[in-house]
């Protein structure tokens, strides 16, 4: 299983993180051998047959709808890279649309 | 409307449940608080932050579903949709995909063209609503406030079954009546508690299959349903005529329909869900 | 009752280590504040507790060793932390680790890798390594770290100390950075069973604020055992494989005569889907992390990496640059193993691998089996630098340890012997909540087992 430079440059935006140009090569090669690695699974039948097991309670222990104080020790204001006017204030989007 | 063509629309609703707190956390649901004022370390997505489910929530959604008509299903999934946008805390909204609360409902308005239509309610499914995003409150900028966070929604996606901008409307006041009528919603368009994306697409009539469909997003008044499915079919129309491929585009500003450019990113690959909070969580059916 | 300055003391003086992110002079201030405010009548009162920096304070910052929370002051504290000083106990600074606990050696923090106690050339083990490191030291009694794939069990091996991981749902996760969400537990250091048990204990029980922790009382500590007479410990035998360390061998052969002494019942049994564990592992955790490390970008918290351009380059050069390689490779794997075209083919297949796996123990702990006994690792302490190059090679190291964080079962490390000084970890496995079994049997075998002698 290969993965190629375009790959990487795919996923990269999918996961909006920058690769920078140098890297791609050997990512690609790192990821393409542990995909590789992780194609060890395809020993698993393919059919539906095995059910997913994930660990901890199995149903969803509900909470009461009432309103509770926030627990916040102090308010965005203190840990906002930026904040204006009570926002949170972030650079547009490139161009409208 | 030239009787050569037909229109199909189909609804996607999304509507606000009157809980007090959110969907997983006890921050209040009120309106028109401060910004910012109405957030915790779970609807701000905080490192370490996980959700606390609000039964209140599943009990109103479960009655807006058999309102509907719909098969509650015993065991439903939360699931999370990935995608990035600043109103979106976590990266993710926690929603449900593979295994709704429920599918297979009807609902039923009069069309002043057909007499009574019994519309298709595909899949009534619960999850978390986004912050808000101002866009023209700071130049060159984006002002978020997150206090609409977490609150809780039902998603009420229709089928294709409408046949005009009018009909469409009747559906939506047919809706917004019997869900403030049994209490789940105040369905307030202008304050957002009931919020609507439609899919329009026309053909020839006699034609069977489905031309691809555009999305109109964040429409805001009952009024405005009209007027821009009016205006988005006659452009699809004269598109198909003038022979040109039409794909998703955008209206610019005023009367509030613009596309909400997370659009994309919900629909494009890589979007795949995780189980909120482990891998796969399920609901028990409420107990009575 | 320790005074601040002498904890502060012990802790700076360890400083070479790297271990300790907290500056001394914040440490000394805030630890003479909570001196003062602890509860005298809690059952850790005065006991300093050093707290992985991926788990949420008051106290200090919670960076996870990364640049991405540089600086990152929490407004919330996590559950395990509110119980740790509802007991009394000192919250003694944050300590080093592998990013967002991406790692097996603390070689993969933005802060500079970490140093094994007794031999500086090597690594501590990770992700957990700071932690570890402090403990093994003596610099600290107990330490907090976590566990995704074996990183408290595997630190503790290396460091020659007590890591304990509980069940998947004993101890609340709320607070604690989310990295694989159906993996992640806290779990804890000490220096003996005893120290690691009862911090375990405190920091255990249910909380409504974490709907994956169990509704369970916290986890009461059995006494120590005459014997292990009645204890049935089994061996699997895919965690003996035939180029297993001879040292590590050894020890554990000599921790398993010890168990027979003391009157258990030892036998050998299989886990057939062991060699599954690891690449199923490698799809799962960073599936997961790709999506729990979707939220730092820069908006709401931490810095911003080109903050002044538009949205999407604010996105990608705050997480490019934020985040280190090893993470950065794992959320691309991730991401990519969760794009559509690929979901099924690995994903879906780790699902179902990963319930073979808890069936595998299942079918042994259905049998009579009580406990397992196996290396914690393969090897001991391995050498900084060592691993780098080839990412699989450091994720080897994780191959006796993924098992238990993918059954979601309770397991820990004890220091069962040397080989050239460096410690050797004997790992026992439990069942689904009988933590107090495994603590037990822990409990004998610290007694008898020579744990500094070489092997």
């Amino acid at each position: 299983m290969s993965v190629s430079r375009e790959d990487v440059l795919r996923i990269a935006q999918l996961a909006e993180l920058d690769v920078e140009e140098e890297a791609l090569p050997t990512l690609a090669e790192q990821m393409s051998r542990i995909l590789d690695y992780a194609a060890q699974l395809s020993a698993v039948p393919a059919n539906g047959t095995v059910k997913i097991f994930v660990p901890g309670p199995d149903a969803i222990r509900f909470r009461f709808d009432e309103v509770t104080p926030s627990r916040l020790a102090f308010g965005p204001e203190e840990f906002a890279p930026d904040f204006k006017e009570g926002f949170f204030v972030v650079p547009k989007l490139g161009q409208f649309e | 409307m030239s009787p050569a063509w037909e229109t199909i629309i189909g609804l996607e609703t999304h509507v606000q449940l009157r809980t007090r707190s959110k969907m997983f956390c006890g921050c209040s649901t009120a309106f028109g608080a401060p910004p910012n004022t109405q957030v915790c370390p779970v609807c701000l997505g905080l490192p370490g932050a996980l959700p606390a489910a609000n039964g209140a929530a599943i009990g109103l959604a479960v009655r807006g579903a058999l309102a509907l008509g719909c098969t509650v299903h015993p065991k439903s999934v939360f699931a999370r949709k990935n995608y990035f946008y600043p109103d979106l805390p976590k990266g993710y909204q926690i929603s449900q995909f593979d295994q709704p609360l429920a599918t297979n409902g009807t609902l039923s308005f009069l069309s002043s063209e057909r007499g009574v239509v019994n519309a298709g309610v595909v899949r009534l499914h619960l999850e978390e609503d986004a912050g808000k995003s101002i866009h023209d409150r700071f130049p060159k900028a984006t002002a978020v406030d997150l206090n609409r966070a977490g609150v809780p929604l039902i998603e009420i996606v229709g089928g294709p079954d409408l046949r005009s901008p009018a009909e469409a409307r009747a559906y939506l006041q047919t809706l917004k009546q019997l869900l403030e009528y049994i209490g789940i919603s105040d369905c307030d368009m202008e304050k957002g508690s009931l919020r609507v994306d439609a899919n329009v697409s026309v053909r020839r009539t006699g034609e069977t299959a489905l031309n691809t469909r555009t999305e109109v997003k964040n429409i805001n008044s009952f009024a405005f349903v009209e007027k821009a499915l009016t205006v988005e079919r006659d452009r699809q129309i004269a598109l198909i005529e003038s022979r040109a491929r039409h794909g998703r585009h955008g209206y610019a500003g005023g009367g509030g329909l613009f596309r909400d450019r997370r659009q994309d990113e919900r629909r494009a690959p890589g979007g795949r869900q995780l189980g909120d909070d482990r891998g796969a969580r399920r609901r028990e059916r409420p107990q009575r | 009752m320790s005074d601040a300055k002498a904890v502060a003391d012990r802790l700076v003086k360890a400083k070479r280590l790297n271990a300790l992110l907290t500056p001394p002079k914040e440490l000394r201030k805030s630890l003479n504040t909570q001196i003062a405010a602890a509860r005298p009548t809690g059952v850790l009162y005065g006991m300093p507790v050093a707290v992985k920096d991926n788990i949420c304070t008051l106290e200090f910052t919670t960076t996870c060793g990364s640049r991405i929370l540089e600086g990152y002051r929490s407004p919330y504290e996590a559950t395990a932390v509110a119980k740790l000083k509802a007991a009394g106990a000192l919250i003694a600074g944050k300590t080093n680790c592998d990013e967002f606990a991406m790692g097996s050696s603390t070689e993969h923090s933005a802060y500079g890798r970490v140093l094994h106690p007794l031999d500086k050339t090597r690594v501590p083990g990770g992700s957990s390594g700071g932690s570890a490191a402090l403990v093994g030291a003596g610099a600290v009694p107990a330490a907090l770290g976590s566990e995704t794939g074996g990183s408290v069990r595997q630190p503790a091996a290396f460091c020659g100390i007590v890591g304990i991981k509980p069940t998947y749902g004993r101890v609340s996760r709320y607070g604690l950075v989310a990295f694989g969400s159906s993996l992640d537990q806290i779990g804890v250091f000490g220096r003996s069973v005893h120290d690691a048990a009862r911090v375990l204990s405190v920091i255990s029980g249910r909380d409504p604020r974490d709907s994956t922790c169990e509704d369970r009382d916290p986890l009461r500590l059995p006494t120590v055992p005459e014997s292990l007479q009645g204890f049935v410990v089994g061996l699997p035998k895919e965690y003996f494989p035939p180029e297993l360390d001879p040292a590590v061998r050894r020890a554990c052969e000599r921790a398993i005569r010890m168990m027979k002494e003391l009157g258990a019942a030892v036998r050998e049994v299989s886990l057939p889907h062991t060699p599954y564990a690891v690449p199923t592992y490698y799809v799962i955790a960073p599936a997961e992390a790709s999506s729990n490390l979707a939220r730092y970008d820069g908006v709401r918290y931490g810095p911003r990496f080109n903050g002044a351009a538009d949205l999407r380059t604010l996105y990608r050069s705050t997480r490019g640059q934020g985040f280190g390689p090893e993470v950065r490779r794992r959320i691309l794997v991730g991401t990519y193993v969760l794009s559509s075209g690929y979901y099924d083919a690995y994903y879906r297949r780790a699902q179902q691998m990963r319930a073979l796996i808890a069936q595998d123990f299942r079918n042994v702990f259905d049998r009579g089996v009580d406990l397992l006994f196996t290396p914690t690792v393969p090897t001991p302490a391995f050498k900084a630098g060592e691993k780098l190059a080839d990412p699989i090679a450091m994720y080897m190291s994780d191959i006796f340890t993924v098992t238990a964080n993918l059954a979601g079962l309770p397991a820990m490390s004890l220091p069962i012997g040397r080989v050239k000084g460096l410690p050797i970890g004997g790992q026992l496995i439990g069942q689904a909540f009988l933590e107090d079994e495994m603590i037990e049997a822990a409990y004998a075998l610290e007694r008898v087992v020579p744990a500094t002698d070489e092997a």
